[in-house]
């Protein structure tokens, strides 16, 4: 450095001037701001199109495609006299309730013992602690029922053991549990990432002071949990509010029904629906749903601020437990094990038998039939494709809009920048099968030669699964901008280029990781995703999920079986190939 | 090098002012500093030059050309001001080369091949970098980051050059040698500069003139001479380098010659001061620490002001010591040659070397509070 005392600057040569670049406008505005109304232009009407034929028909007389409608709000008077709807409500309470308790249950000690003690095997426990989010709840719940329902192999074998089963999976109780271990793995995620974030010294200051390990843990971690926790519960309670496959599947049968059921046996199992009552139970759902997502973003915002003050991340300390240790690593391996390995197991081996019972053995009937079944028909086949097809080019659309909305909500002077951040997040607060009629209902408002192109179609089915994903999207790529420093766009501003060129020469390049991710998620999203379709899909446009419960109602559970691991197979392999490209891409 | 008018400009962000019509104007080739605690408003108001940051009220001309106006509705964006800006972070973007860096805005601009290399190699050179120009910002360390930001300001020859903080992240001894290479590198380039810091060794060292700002609102704008010499209040001075602060009466006044009855010792010192006083006033006198002179109480001493006090602390700070002596209830601080003295001793100073302040202007609570000793 010592170079930099004695050199002079080279003597300076005046170049010409590079004058700044011009940037063109439309009507008075440049490329930027046209490119940021068009986004927030796009966002609206995804968003607004399934919400407002829905309001409309709430309070119409008669289907909302018919003329002459009359307004009218004797669609709620139907609906809270003579539909049940009481029952309902009272069922999805206690569903949602009970089901927001046990996930807490699950995910919090979970989250705890694995991040901040020291845990026999406690990094691979982690990790399987979050696979079961890559699986369908609908596939979940098949697992469960081949595994724990009235006639399923673990309840058999028990039923021969001790004369009776203990449990009964067709009830209120049976639809939590089950709901709980699909949503453990969010809330667990979530808490997780709370408690590496908040800040270690607290505990070694306790640890100073001569407290006992259990005693910090009670006195110091669980306190600090609570901002997560709050937050954590209300996302599973309002994610319980419209969760439609357990209850489909396990309340179906003993006729308990919750919203998302209502819906659908009004919509789609009544052989006249009733538009209006349907209407009216979508509108009163999606302001409960509404009010709970809205809930659940003033908690994150002050739950953040909580970690924020905290200041700087260090490394957490991990506890040392003693013998309790090995209470919870068995409490995880126990989750894990019976609440998703087991039942996805038992359900990849059952499509490969005709009979899954302990009553015979298994192996004794080993056989392609399942498969066979669903690769002879070409209904069965095309779901399969369409599910891909749905699944690659929604999470490529997707993504681009998410990347574009999150560019615009957080990286610009634009006017409605927030608006553009609600937007995209809003439809976290719409139910699938909400989604799915008002959809169905937009597109058939549409003129004809517009709604041919979405109405039974696949692309209608891209957009309305696609709306149940951005959120995801958004909610992926906004992290990683709000890691990059601002001043590097603001860099690229003042060497000369505009808004959109300081994402393409900079950002682009920087949040291509990112993006990636986004891909992978909306894409396991969608292929998950069914509950729309059932409103949606035409004969030939069925998904695999619809497809499952098709040949569910049909009986052929051997068939469910083997679709559903085509689907858990098509979705690893993507996963695995996609996340193989972004490491290339990392490294390059 | 065009000159920077910035006029009656105000900020606000939500209902909060953070700048106060704020209004100077830089000469062509002029080295202008904005200095002032964290949080007054510096960055913001390079922002606002830059761009980067939209006004509520005011306007900003850059050679005459208006770069944006609240009153006539003109704003022109960030990218057509052609000014070049080095952040504190530095902001190299992570994902180019340094010559990528430099080559981008470079093709913004749509320079040829030949010319491109040519500045780029240009740029590099005067900041002695070429031999690093493969490189990646993560290869660099913190001194070499700082001087690729700054060739990647001035590759396109920018009218203005924008610096906010860009030495804050060197360790101390770098920067000192970047500063004074800085300077002559302004100097050699004569691009008029505009530079945010909130080190007053730093601003003093680089600068043409100073502008000293406190809670969004102008305090004093002036060469480093005149800010360290002549501070327009209390506030500067007691931000710009060190400085003693004793409340007190004025007594007697006689043109330019005030005197003041002193609130800790109720002696009665004498102040060629300007400025409008009247007699019974409160005033606070202020005055920088190598402006006393101690002296033994042995040795007598002609002068107007002499102050009998004794020595509480010494403390060698290498070439020189600095004393804290006791003066009624405040403690004084000075600076001195000498490291011999203790006891008893005499604090002398010039009328001349004395400022003093209207009203009971007290800097800083804590560092009164510091230089206060209990009875
Ligand atoms: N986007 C913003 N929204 C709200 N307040 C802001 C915003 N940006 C800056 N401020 C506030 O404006 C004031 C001035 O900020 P500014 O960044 O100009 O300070 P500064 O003088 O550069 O300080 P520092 O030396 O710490 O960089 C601060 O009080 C800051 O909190
Ligand atoms: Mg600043």
């Amino acid at each position: 450095m010592a170079i930099l005392a004695t050199e002079r600057p080279a003597p300076v040569q005046q170049r010409a001037v590079l004058p700044a670049p011009k940037y063109r406008k439309v009507f008075g505005v440049g490329r930027s701001r046209l490119f940021q109304y068009v986004v927030i232009v796009i966002l609206a009407l995804f968003v607004i199109a399934p919400i407002v034929p829905i309001l409309y028909q709430s309070f119409t007389d008669r289907p909302l495609y018919e003329a002459g409608g009359i307004l009218t709000v004797q669609n709620y008077v139907h609906l809270f006299t003579d539909s049940g709807f009481g029952t309902v409500i009272l069922n999805t309470a206690i569903f949602a309730v009970s089901t927001t308790v046990l996930t807490l249950v699950i995910a919090v000690p979970m989250a705890v013992l694995v991040v901040r003690t020291r845990l026999p095997f406690g990094k691979v426990l982690g990790l399987s602690m979050q696979w079961p989010f890559y699986i369908s709840s609908l596939i979940l719940s098949f697992g469960w029922i081949t595994l724990y329902g009235p006639a399923g192999f673990v309840s058999v074998v028990v039923r021969d053991a001790i004369g009776f089963v203990p449990w009964n999976l067709y009830s209120l109780g049976g639809m939590a549990v089950t709901e709980a271990v699909a949503l453990a793995p969010i809330a667990y995620v979530f808490c997780a990432n709370a408690l590496r974030q908040s800040d270690a010294s607290l505990e070694s200051a306790a640890q100073v002071c001569g407290a006992k390990p259990l005693r910090i843990l009670f006195s110091v971690v669980i306190p600090m949990l609570r901002p997560p926790v709050v937050y954590a519960s209300i996302l599973t309670f309002s994610m319980a509010l419209e969760t439609l496959s357990v209850p489909l599947l396990y309340g179906t049968p003993v006729k308990i029904e919750v919203f998302s059921t209502f819906l659908y046996t009004n919509g789609l199992q009544s052989i006249r629906p009733d538009y209006g009552i349907l209407g009216a139970a979508s509108t009163i759902i999606l302001f409960v749903t509404i009010a709970t997502v809205f809930v659940q973003a003033k908690v994150l915002k002050n739950s953040q601020r909580f970690i924020s003050v905290r200041g700087k991340a260090t490394r957490p300390r991990r506890l040392e437990l003693g013998w309790i240790r090995w209470v919870g690593a068995a409490g995880i391996l126990l989750y894990v094990i019976f609440g998703a390995t087991l039942p996805i197991l038992g359900l990849v081996f059952r499509s490969f038998t005709l009979i899954f019972t302990p009553l015979q053995s298994p192996f004794k009937t080993l056989t392609l039939a399942n498969y066979d079944r669903i690769f002879t028909y070409t209904a069965y086949i095309n779901s399969i494709v369409n599910s891909v097809i749905i699944a690659a080019v929604g999470a490529v659309l997707i993504s681009c809009l998410a990347l574009a909305a999150v560019l615009v909500a957080k990286r610009s002077n634009f006017r409605f920048a927030r608006t553009v951040e609600y937007l995209a997040l809003g439809p976290q607060a719409i139910p699938g099968i909400i989604v799915g009629i008002g959809f169905f209902w937009a597109f058939a408002l549409l003129p004809n030669a517009l709604g041919g192109l979405f109405q039974g179609a696949l692309a209608g089915l891209i957009v309305a699964f696609g709306l149940r994903a951005l959120p995801t999207a958004f909610g992926s790529i906004s992290p990683a901008l709000m890691q990059i420093a601002n001043e590097l766009d603001n860099a690229a501003r003042t060497s000369g280029a505009d808004w959109l060129g300081a994402f393409m020469r900079v950002l682009r390049s920087l949040l291509f990781p990112a993006f990636m991710g986004a891909i992978i998620l909306v894409f396991v999203t969608m292929m998950k995703e069914y509950s729309a379709a059932l409103f949606l899909s035409s004969a030939h446009t069925g998904v695999i999920g619809t497809t499952m419960l098709e040949l569910w109602v049909q009986g052929n559970s051997g068939s469910v079986a083997a679709l559903a691991t085509i689907q858990i197979a098509i979705t690893a392999v993507f996963v695995a190939v996609a996340s193989q490209f972004m490491k290339g891409h990392a490294d390059a | 090098m065009p000159e920077v008018r910035v006029s009656h400009l105000f900020k606000k962000f939500g209902n909060v002012n953070v700048l106060n019509d704020i209004d100077f104007t830089i000469n062509e080739g002029e080295f202008f500093t904005l200095l002032g605690p964290s949080g007054c408003g510096k960055s913001t108001t390079l922002n606002c030059i830059a761009g980067l940051e939209q006004p509520t009220a005011g306007s900003i001309a850059v050679g005459g050309t208006p770069f944006v106006d609240t009153e006539r509705g003109i704003y022109v964006p960030t990218e057509e001001r052609n000014l070049g800006m080095v952040f504190q972070s530095y902001a190299l973007w992570p994902q180019m080369t340094v010559s990528k860096n430099l080559a981008m805005p470079l093709s913004i601009r749509r320079a040829s091949r030949g010319d491109k290399a040519e500045r780029i190699h240009d740029a590099l050179d005067k900041v002695g970098l070429s031999h690093l120009k493969d490189r990646y910002p993560h290869e660099l360390s913190g001194g070499q980051q700082q001087r690729v930001a700054l060739a990647r300001a001035l590759v396109y020859s920018p009218s203005v050059l924008l610096l906010d903080e860009p030495l804050s992240n060197l360790d101390a001894k770098l920067r000192e040698q970047a500063r004074a290479w800085l300077k002559r590198l302004q100097e050699d380039l004569g691009i008029t500069t505009v530079y945010v810091t909130h080190d007053q060794d730093e601003a003093l060292s680089l600068s043409d003139r100073i502008a000293v700002m406190f809670e969004g609102h102008m305090a004093q704008i002036g060469t480093p001479k005149e800010i360290y010499e002549r501070p327009a209040t209390a506030h500067v001075a007691a931000f710009v380098g060190s400085c003693n602060f004793f409340t007190g009466k004025l007594e007697n006044r006689n043109g330019r010659i005030c005197q003041v009855r002193l609130d800790n010792t109720g002696a009665i010192v004498t102040i060629v001061a300007d400025g409008d006083f009247t007699i019974g006033q409160e005033v606070t006198v202020a005055i920088r620490p190598e402006k006393l002179a101690i002296t033994p109480e042995a040795i007598d001493v002609a002068g107007v002001n002499v102050l009998h006090t004794e020595v509480l602390t010494r403390s060698y700070v290498g070439s020189r010591y600095e004393y804290g002596l006791r003066l009624g209830r405040n403690v004084v601080q000075v600076v001195s040659a000498d490291g011999g003295l203790d006891g008893a001793v005499r604090l002398v100073f010039d009328p001349e070397d004395a400022l003093l302040y209207p009203g009971v202007t007290i800097p800083s609570q804590e560092a009164q509070e510091l230089m206060t000793v209990s009875a």
